[in-house]
């Protein structure tokens, strides 16, 4: 009797203990542009983070398997404007001064390199949420994994894969790269240009240039490009970028017989918006998950999101696409590890995220790392813009040819 | 491609011509650097948008209502800011902190109201009143404007009326400071703001025309942004300030004209290396910046003043 009262009080003053150490929210530190260059795909990123921890707060917050009860989740969250040297000292704040429990870094390759090297220092596990240049990824790094996009060097896998293999039949024998000169996009154009020499293919790269990031005019260029006479052209920039360069492709009258930019896809709205249907049509693009209904075993699936987005964003501030779903892929991802890390210990939630590759499936598609922390599973296939019955542009997916929607039109009308 | 590259640069840099005049003139006249320079080329572009969003009309439209809207806040502005920043011990400093104040107030403001997102403004819509006049006069169908032929290559048509329209500019402005009695008083206070001052001429009045119309030159200019750069969004006006800085130390700084032919050169110079070193094009009006103040710190138009 007295061992089964002993046992009795230990188990409850254990519970007790437990209860006392579980925090009253779980902070997640993260920062978002609201201006400046990158602040077209940070916003979104960080408003549709900020979407999931708003549903999850209004459901009693997320299942903690580490204190095994609900917590709120409170986004500590600073403004980098842009700028990576303030983007540098933000990071550093939250990790020492708000002592968040997970780091989340910023959209994209340039405000995501600083948080790869101070989140390493200070042996933080950094949720990459849209950072993909191929640098951040290494195997001595076990503080970083890739949330919502593939690593830049096996997006243009399926570009590639369609030059290889059907541009031959197609008649493409001489192609064009133009570049931002950056990671996510340099990474993107140099993987493209070894994919195409290691295939032996006989396809001649007949102009091959990188340009700033800021590079915001592209007549001359367009001019140099028609003049090297390609049979297609392939451009690898930031939205500003392929805004600019779709507008004075449409301005100079030069019709290229294929053209592949990036954000024709990722950010169809916006480009829409910016560029017109017309100067889309033909378009060659990623087909991103915001236009491809993933089959989801985790969060809400793409109607029920894009229901819950439009309700959020109802002034139309943000578009809609690729990063309007990735912090809310990032806030899945950090739930689940949650709901199956022991403790908040960095590499206990390493562990966690690792558990997560190949057995989750969100609006991104299939989650799988690989063992750098490298983001292989949601990857983009190959597609072009057509106007459907109604007049409205639609992607038609072109390549793998398992998931082929449809034909590609080539050359261009 | 070179014969593109140069016609191409000076389309371009009759444009920043227009870009960076402005900014000149309000130095020229009151020795301080508007830093919110670039926020007002924003502005107009913005202005330009609305306009067009809300009435399907040809954005040169927002042309004279752009510049007028601005010469009036200017003329507001100046009277609220530049006499206190006049009567300090330093005003050229204090003027840097201001405005560089200033565009980050403007900046922060647009991004409230209008978002992040880039906003842009159809190129067949530019130059649309000339198409349907043309179709009134002489009949036929509306069209698109399409690209311009010069020298047997095609030119977009946007750049071809952002440079005429930067020339009707550049001539209006010459007009103003030489064929008008304000701009004479104006000359005078360039030349010599506490002589102007003893001589009984009102610097204030003369200051005050000079920032409005700076103000409303920046304005037109950014009415054409969307078009010149794909684009416009709330954070557009830093990156146009320091290209519009280069291009005036280029020109003359203090000389309205000189930087005309300032814009011109940077533009050549930046469709070259655009061409051949394309990945080293946003370096120059850096390395172009230290050149010109390396080899003639007055500028390309610069007179030499000798002071007793």
């Amino acid at each position: 009797m007295l061992r089964v009262v002993v046992a009795a009080l230990a188990g409850l003053f254990a519970a007790q203990a437990y209860a006392a150490d579980a925090p009253t929210e779980i902070k997640i530190g993260t920062l978002y542009a609201s201006s400046g260059r990158f602040a077209s795909i940070s916003m979104p990123v960080y408003t549709s983070l900020k979407l999931w921890a708003d549903l999850k707060n209004a459901d009693g917050g997320v299942y903690v398997k580490a204190f095994d009860k609900k917590l709120p989740v409170k986004i500590v969250a600073y403004d980098d404007q842009s700028n990576t040297a303030t983007a540098s000292t933000l990071y550093n704040q939250l990790i020492t001064q708000d002592k968040v429990d997970l780091l989340a870094a910023d959209s994209g390759s340039v405000l995501t390199a600083p948080a790869v090297t101070i989140a390493r220092d200070h042996k933080y596990f950094l949720f990459d949420q849209t950072g993909t240049g191929a640098s951040f990824f290494s195997k001595d790094n076990p503080y970083i994994a890739l949330m919502a996009d593939p690593v830049s060097t096996i997006w243009p896998k399926p570009v590639a894969d369609f030059v290889i293999h059907d541009g031959p039949a197609l008649g493409i024998k001489k192609i064009a790269i133009l570049y931002s000169t950056n990671e996510f996009t340099g990474t993107q154009a140099n993987a493209f240009r070894k994919f195409i020499k290691d295939s032996g293919v006989p396809v001649e790269i007949v102009y091959d240039q990188g340009v700033p990031t800021e590079t915001t005019n592209y007549t001359v260029i367009i001019n140099n490009i028609n003049n090297a006479q390609p049979d297609a052209v392939f451009t690898f920039g930031y939205a500003p970028n392929d805004i600019a360069f779709l507008r004075n492709v449409a301005d100079v009258g030069v019709k290229f017989k294929m053209l592949f930019v990036i954000y024709a896809g990722l950010e169809k709205e916006l480009l829409e918006k910016n560029v017109g249907d017309k100067g889309l049509e033909h378009v060659f693009t990623y087909v991103p998950p915001s236009d491809l209904e993933y089959p989801v075993n985790f969060g809400m699936n793409l109607k029920d999101y894009k229901a819950a987005w439009d309700k959020k964003n109802a002034d139309g501030k943000l578009e809609f696409g690729l990063n309007a779903i990735a912090g809310y892929t990032t806030g899945l991802v950090i739930e689940k590890a949650l709901s199956v890390a022991t403790s908040l210990d960095q590499m206990e939630l390493r562990r966690a995220v690792f558990s997560l590759s190949g057995n989750l499936k969100t609006l991104c598609g299939p989650f799988a790392l690989d063992e750098t922390g490298g983001q292989t599973g949601e990857l983009t296939p190959l597609g072009q813009l057509e106007f459907d019955d109604h007049g409205h542009l639609k992607f038609v997916s072109i390549y793998p040819h398992e998931t082929a929607t449809g034909k590609p039109v080539y050359p261009r009308p | 491609m070179l014969t593109y590259a140069l016609v191409a640069g000076v389309l371009f840099g009759l444009y920043f011509s227009l870009v960076g005049i402005g900014l000149n003139l309000v130095f020229g006249v009151m020795r301080i650097v508007n830093l919110a320079h670039g926020d007002c080329l924003m502005l107009g572009a913005f202005i330009a948008f609305g306009l067009v969003a809300l009435t399907g009309i040809d954005p040169l439209f927002a042309v004279p209502l752009a510049f007028v809207i601005f010469l009036i806040a200017g003329l507001l502005l100046y009277w609220v800011l530049v006499p206190r920043l006049q009567g300090s011990t330093n005003p050229e400093m204090l003027s840097i902190i201001l405005f560089f104040g200033l565009s980050q107030v403007i900046e922060a403001v647009t991004t409230i109201f209008l978002g992040t997102s880039e906003r842009s403004i159809p190129s067949r819509t530019l130059g649309s009143v000339f198409s349907t006049i043309k179709v009134k006069l002489f009949g036929g169908a509306p069209g698109s404007t399409g690209p311009v032929q010069i020298l047997g290559q095609g030119f977009p048509a946007p750049w071809v009326i952002a440079a005429v329209t930067s020339l009707i500019a550049i001539g209006l402005v010459y007009l103003y400071l030489y064929q008008t009695r304000l701009g004479t008083l104006t000359r005078a206070v360039m030349s010599r703001r506490d002589e102007a001052f003893a001589t009984g001429i009102d610097v204030d009045r003369v200051s005050a025309a000079a920032f409005g119309i700076g103000l409303g030159l920046a304005a037109i200019a950014g009415i054409f942004v969307p078009f010149m750069f794909g684009s416009v969004t709330p954070a557009f006006g830093a990156d146009a300030t320091v290209t519009s800085f280069a291009i005036v130390v280029l020109g003359s700084l203090g000389n309205p004209l000189g930087t005309a032919l300032g814009g011109v050169v940077y533009g050549i110079c930046y469709m070259v290396v655009q061409t051949y070193l394309s990945s080293w094009a946003d370096l120059l009006p850096y390395v172009l910046l230290i050149f010109i103040l390396l080899l003639r710190p007055s500028g390309l138009l610069g007179r030499r003043v000798r002071v007793a």
